[in-house]
């Protein structure tokens, strides 16, 4: 159980205004909203990234903030997936990966280690043999988010923050990874919070949907609920992706290929 | 009337409030990093491997640049020493100048500007980067302190490194001093070191690596902090640098010049 109560955040201008949120064991919820409104600050908030100036965060209800003890134990139990994945540059794609496991583990090898990394790799649909001593600069974009989100699951963790997983990411690499998180949700019934723009990815994989808009929770609730909502900003949000292509003329997912890599 | 004259006062008085407000926020972030790096290292956090790899690439690394820059500095002190002492002064007072020089000076200061520009640069750049990218908080996410595993073995790795660098190029120096004192006025070998011993100090020795240590620590203390602090994607990376460059130049010549007061008088 995460419970995120009245989360104050600014950056000069405020940026989170009094968030209310509670997030059940097991569930997946998403968190959309426009740009800048805070879904990543908020995320960020989770495992003590960033610390509110006002409101708490508290997990299996310990609070983040109570203390250093707490948050590392806190963030133990939290995998973490980056908008940008935030491999090690300088690290191949195995000691990414075993870096996520914890302790003593996560520096030496092994053949439980190796095995560990292995499986995870093979979780997230690569090859490990074909990736393992390959550098993250040697990898695409869509298997450096995979390998970001097996570092996020070797430690087996009991909560899953996705941070943006598939922005940058073309229509084939982006269905993949959100299968990737609907698999890895069903076979490990991981708590999964997700910040994304991409609307229809929320309310296909999610149990709920939180959208955030000017530093607020504007709505909370299932996706069926989130079609159906007459409030103009939810309406305005959902309808945006069909309003996007009808004023393009275009299929915004850029199922026609331009400009995409295949 | 009023209003303009006091938009022109706050106007004059603003950058001075800004840089008071910078330097401040940079002492207090400071003076944190070196509480936590002490605590991480008090707590035996820092591994002994990253440190190994850190000396290699801070001491290892550097040995040819340093050699090349102390050859060059005693070359040219033994040149101009001779030039300035032939006919006027005997000649073997050339090996104590040149002694006196590399050690007490060119050998600690020229080997931190190879660490800032090789080393200082280099941690600038690879914190910056891996702070925009979010890398940093990755570390933290996984539950890695990153003053334990990034700021503590750079920082040991450079106090520990410096002195046997600027040992080295204190020997080079004087070597190189010597060799160029020959060929330049026909200085013989023991003339060069008979000139050396009769002004040496013991305590010269002593000096020189005192500032090697304390060269040692400012130049990966700054360039971690200033790594670690970057904002603001790749134009970040790049101000961070050539502010830390800036800043590590300045702290190190600053510092040299409090060395003579403090223990040469």
């Amino acid at each position: 159980m995460i419970e995120y109560v009245g989360i104050h955040k600014s950056f000069d201008i405020p940026v989170l205004q009094g968030v209310d949120l509670d997030v059940a064991t097991g569930e997946m919820l998403s968190i959309v909203g426009p740009s800048g409104t805070g879904k990543s600050v908020l995320l960020k908030t989770t495992n003590g990234l960033l610390e509110p100036d006002r409101g708490d965060v508290r997990v299996d209800g310990e609070s983040v903030f109570a203390s250093d003890a707490a948050r590392e134990r806190i963030r133990r139990k939290v995998g973490y997936v980056f908008q940008y994945a935030a491999l090690f540059d300088s690290m191949s794609v195995y000691e990414n990966v075993r870096a996520g496991l914890p302790g003593h583990q996560a520096r030496f090898d092994s053949r439980d280690v190796v095995h560990q990394v292995c499986a995870a790799l093979e979780d997230v649909n690569l090859d490990p043999q074909l990736v393992l001593e390959k550098l993250p600069s040697e990898l695409s974009g869509g298997m450096r988010k995979r390998v970001g989100v097996a570092r996020a699951i070797v430690g087996r963790p009991e909560i899953l923050l996705y941070d943006e997983p598939v922005t940058g990411l073309d229509p084939v690499n982006s269905a993949a990874v959100s299968r990737l998180i609907v698999e890895i949700r069903e076979r490990t019934g991981v708590t999964s919070i997700l910040v994304t723009h991409d609307v229809e990815q929320a309310l296909e994989i999610s149990d709920r949907v939180a959208l955030l808009e000017g530093g607020r929770l504007r709505f909370v609730g299932s996706p069926n609920e989130f079609r159906a909502s007459d409030d103009p900003v939810v309406r305005a949000f959902a309808d945006r992706r069909a309003a996007a292509e009808a004023a393009l003329g275009v299929d915004v997912d850029g199922k026609q290929g331009k400009g995409e890599k295949p | 009337m009023t209003a303009m004259v006091e938009r022109a006062i706050v106007g004059s008085l603003a950058p001075i409030g800004r840089t008071l407000e910078a330097v401040s926020r940079h002492a207090g972030q400071l003076w944190l990093l070196l509480s936590r790096v002490a605590l991480a290292t008090a707590r035996g956090r820092i591994a002994l491997r990253d440190v190994m790899v850190q000396l290699h690439a801070i001491g290892v690394e550097s040995v040819p640049l340093v050699c090349v820059t102390a050859v060059l500095s005693g070359v040219v002190t033994s040149q101009q020493g001779g030039y300035q002492f032939t006919g006027s002064v005997p000649l073997y007072v050339l090996g104590s100048v040149v002694t006196a020089s590399i050690v007490l000076e060119l050998g600690p200061v020229m080997t931190a500007v190879v660490l800032i520009g090789r080393v200082g640069a280099r941690i600038t750049a690879e914190l910056g980067t891996m702070k925009v990218s979010e890398q940093i908080d990755a570390l933290h996410a996984l539950g890695r302190d990153p003053v334990a595993v990034l700021a503590g073995p750079r920082m040991l790795a450079g106090v520990i490194a410096m002195p046997l660098l600027v040992g080295l190029a204190d020997c080079v120096g004087i070597y190189a001093g010597m060799l160029a004192a020959r060929v330049s006025v026909g200085l013989g070998t023991d003339s060069f070191f008979y000139g050396a011993r009769v002004f040496w100090h013991s305590w010269d020795l002593l000096y020189s690596i005192t500032k090697g240590v304390v060269f040692g620590f400012l130049i990966p203390f700054i360039s971690v902090h200033m790594g670690l602090e970057t904002r603001g994607g790749a134009e970040g990376v790049g101000r961070s640098t050539t502010s830390a460059v800036v800043l590590m130049i300045l702290s190190v010549l600053l510092m040299d010049a409090t060395f003579p007061p403090l223990f040469l008088e």
